[in-house]
């Protein structure tokens, strides 16, 4: 084994002040809702959340808002809610039927209240329905994904399609300082996975292979902020070799596939997909203490990462303890003091050696899972009134 | 002609299976098979048509026609469904009941997953197998989900039992109901007149109505059944109750468009339609109405994306162009818009049956796999 330890680097990635959700205010607009006061209850929907900002009168002013590099507008027309993003302007000399096949066949779908639609030579996402017929969850189920998809095809579309990204919001490049440890990160990481990849490969366990992946690809996600085509293909790349239901050995391909090509992204590439962002609604799940515990509590989970430690497999569950650490803060929001226990558990464990990192984790989590999870009926009946928005996941 | 060329050439009882007349049931509940006992009775399990006191019955060419539910023996597991129409398919013959032995060859007609009519084979296991105080013929042969109420058919293609069940914790134990059972239910059905019945669980007499106790043998018919569901219409999921109030209003028959629980297909002109729900959040109608062709895809491309279809969208799923309308779950729980949706809904149709014409017309796009062709306008003059 050449490799002795994992690094731990604290995040460059902006972690953004979230205020908890206002639940009285979608509980609010569901009221209103139901009384047919349509207009307040997509006001009280937008204020939940958006609560940083102002809501205009949307038959008169149309709403903007930023998320990542989405800039998303909403309006009243006539007696229809509007919802709209750009996504890319077709240009003649681009490849405009590769572009308009991968909306269709990517961004068009069933399951999905939004939908591409061309309007002068301008492809959109595009949600349009009647005041009447939005009810807050569903208003609420748009105003999270239309955003949050547009987000996610930013510049790369037109890097990969020759297309115009117009109105698109700018994304603030890092510092060279910032640049600099972004790219010992980078390096880092890619150089590390690569060795324990061929850990995997000589351990041939499926179980090492989930903890790898979930690694590979939450420690990425954690610490920088990556946008464009390089965030675009890592996720495609994640999709696959942290897909649990593919087989193991295309898993491992897709890995070992992914790892090459990260580790040949040059300096220049990543730092033009480097950068920072402000989103109004917060991008991340809720944390609840009921995931908590069921990653870092007595549960099963925890049972079988002891059950490694305890026959000398250090290596695999340090392994396993770290990655959920990173995905714990790589996908969800938490309060100040959760974060900071979470992140102490990773500064404690990072460059140590794997049966120290085992062990020191270990009963971090134990303890970070008493402290902070749910214990018992209350707080199972205060998670589920608190957090409803949030699904447990361990790989995303 | 040799002997050995003679032989081949004799075709096997079981060539052509496609002019038995053996059908496809769908109910709101799942889908099953049944057989022709003349031309408009079919008869299959109790469990594929309950409690729907109506279903729809597939035919070859993929019309449906509506079967309406006379008789059921929810002890024997069998039921009698009569057709709205007369249907060709072949009458099968009933085996005259003589001795079956293990290691005998047996063939399973049926609609297995949901998948058209194919054929199994096996041999008898055992022909009197006793299970809940019945006997079942026991077959090695396989059966699965859609298989129940089919026919299991000798070397002679002579009906020996009737599909309906197997055992999920182990492999190659299915079972069909006998033949001597089959036919006694056929024939009390036959002498009697009376429009729907149920069969006492213990006596086998014909009860007309809900009742507690038998009329006949005085058992308590509520025991292990709530017998007098046999007697009512079920009450309808609000979804499901949204759907089919917004197909009656599209002019489509709801029940000939049950495909299961909570799923609905049906075809429109060439346009199949299908309707179902992905999660708990949506409600999707969609027609895979088109494959791309090989030229103007940029052309066809820019016509499918365009904001002229809202609220519709087409995507793309490999070749396959589909028509898609999404309503939200919270939707149906708002009876005042109703009638706003259900316009939605039959826009939608409206629109899926003219557009796989213009698809295929002017975008050089080609019939998909579930597209009717014989329905398709004939001035495309396209070959199939």
């Amino acid at each position: 084994m050449s490799i002795a330890s994992l690094q731990c680097p604290l995040p460059i990635r902006r972690r953004a002040a979230v205020a908890p959700r206002d639940y009285a205010r979608r509980d609010r607009a569901i009221e209103s809702f139901e009384a047919g006061q349509h207009q307040e209850s997509i006001g009280e929907t937008l204020g939940y959340l958006l609560p940083d900002i102002r809501i205009p009168d949307l038959a008169s002013d149309a709403l903007c808002f930023v998320q990542g590099s989405a800039r998303v507008r909403i309006h009243i027309e006539g007696d229809e809610l509007v919802l709209t993003t750009s996504l890319a302007a077709l240009r003649p000399d681009a490849q405009s039927t590769a572009a308009l096949r991968f909306f269709l066949t990517r961004l068009s779908a069933t399951g999905q209240l939004f939908q591409p639609r061309l309007r002068d030579g301008t492809i959109r996402l595009e949600f349009r329905d009647r005041l009447s017929l939005l009810h807050p969850l569903k208003l609420a189920e748009v105003l999270q994904r239309l955003p949050m998809e547009s987000d996610a095809n930013d510049g790369w579309l037109a890097e990969r399609f020759g297309v115009d990204a117009p109105d698109r919001e700018a994304i603030a490049p890092l510092d060279d300082v910032e640049f600099a440890r972004a790219w010992s990160i980078w390096i880092e990481h890619w150089n590390s996975v690569n060795e324990l990849m061929l850990e995997s490969r000589r351990r041939r366990s499926v179980r090492f292979l989930d903890a790898l992946g979930s690694y590979a690809a939450n420690q990425v996600r954690y610490t920088l902020p990556l946008f464009g085509s390089v965030r675009a293909r890592l996720n495609e790349s994640a999709d696959d070799y942290t897909d649990k239901d593919e087989n193991p050995n295309k898993r491992d391909s897709a890995l070992a596939k992914c790892i090459k090509e990260m580790r040949q992204v040059s300096q220049n590439e990543l730092r033009q997909c480097l950068g920072h962002s402000s989103y109004a609604i917060n991008p991340l799940h809720e944390g609840t203490p009921s995931l908590l515990t069921s990653m870092l509590g007595s549960g099963h989970r925890m049972q079988t990462t002891g059950e490694l430690r305890a026959v000398g497999r250090s290596l695999e569950a340090a392994l396993e303890l770290i990655a959920d650490y990173l995905y714990l803060l790589a996908d969800h929001s938490w309060p100040v003091e959760v974060e900071t226990a979470l992140r102490s558990g990773l500064d404690l464990v990072s460059g140590k050696p794997w049966r120290e990192a085992a062990d020191v984790l270990w009963n971090h989590a134990n303890h970070t899972a008493r402290v902070f999870g749910s214990h018992g009926e209350h707080d199972q009946d205060r998670d589920d009134d608190r957090y409803n928005d949030s699904e447990p996941r361990y790989d995303s | 002609m040799t002997a050995e060329t003679e032989f081949a050439a004799q075709a096997h009882p079981l060539d052509d299976i496609e002019r038995l007349g053996v059908y496809q049931v769908y109910t709101g509940g799942g889908t099953g098979s049944g057989f022709l006992i003349d031309a408009t009775h079919l008869l299959t399990n109790c469990h594929v048509v309950q409690p729907y006191p109506e279903v729809a019955v597939e035919m070859r060419d993929k019309s449906r026609i509506i079967g309406r539910v006379r008789r059921i023996h929810p002890h024997r597991d069998l039921a009698i469904v009569e057709l709205s129409r007369a249907v060709d398919g072949e009458v099968l013959v009933l085996s005259d009941g003589e001795q079956l032995k293990p290691k005998q060859a047996v063939h399973i007609l049926g609609f297995p997953v949901g998948l058209p009519l194919s054929l199994t084979e096996g041999v008898i296991s055992h022909a009197r197998q006793l299970l809940d105080e019945q006997y079942f013929l026991q077959t090695d042969a396989a059966i699965n989900p859609g298989n129940s109420g089919g026919p299991i058919l000798d070397d002679q293609r002579r009906i020996i039992a009737v599909t309906t069940c197997k055992l999920n914790t182990a492999d190659s134990v299915g079972f069909g109901i006998p033949i001597a059972d089959v036919r006694k239910f056929i024939d009390e059905f036959r002498a009697q007149t009376v429009p729907f019945g149920v069969q006492c669980p213990a006596c086998e007499e014909l009860i007309e109505r809900a009742v507690r106790y038998c009329p006949s043998c005085g058992s308590d018919l509520e025991a292990n059944h709530d017998f007098g569901e046999y007697f009512e219409t079920p009450e309808a999921h609000p979804l499901v109750g949204f759907v089919e109030g917004a197909l009656s209003k599209a002019n489509i028959d709801p029940v000939l468009a049950r495909h299961g629980s909570q799923n609905w297909s049906f075809h429109i002109g060439s346009a199949p339609i299908k309707i179902w729900c992905c999660c708990s959040e949506h409600l999707n109608f969609s027609s895979p109405m088109a494959q791309t062709g090989s030229k103007g895809l940029s052309e066809l491309f820019q016509f499918l994306l365009s904001a002229e279809h809202a609220p519709f969208t087409f995507d793309l799923v490999g070749s396959t162009v589909r028509l898609n309308l999404v309503v939200h779950i919270s939707d149906v729980f708002l009876p005042a818009e109703h009638a706003y949706l259900a316009e939605r809904v039959r826009q939608f149709i409206l629109k899926a049956d003219v557009t796989d014409d213009l698809l295929i017309g002017q975008y050089g796009c080609q019939p998909a796999p579930e597209t009717q062709t014989d329905h398709l306008s004939a001035e495309h003059g396209f070959l199939i």
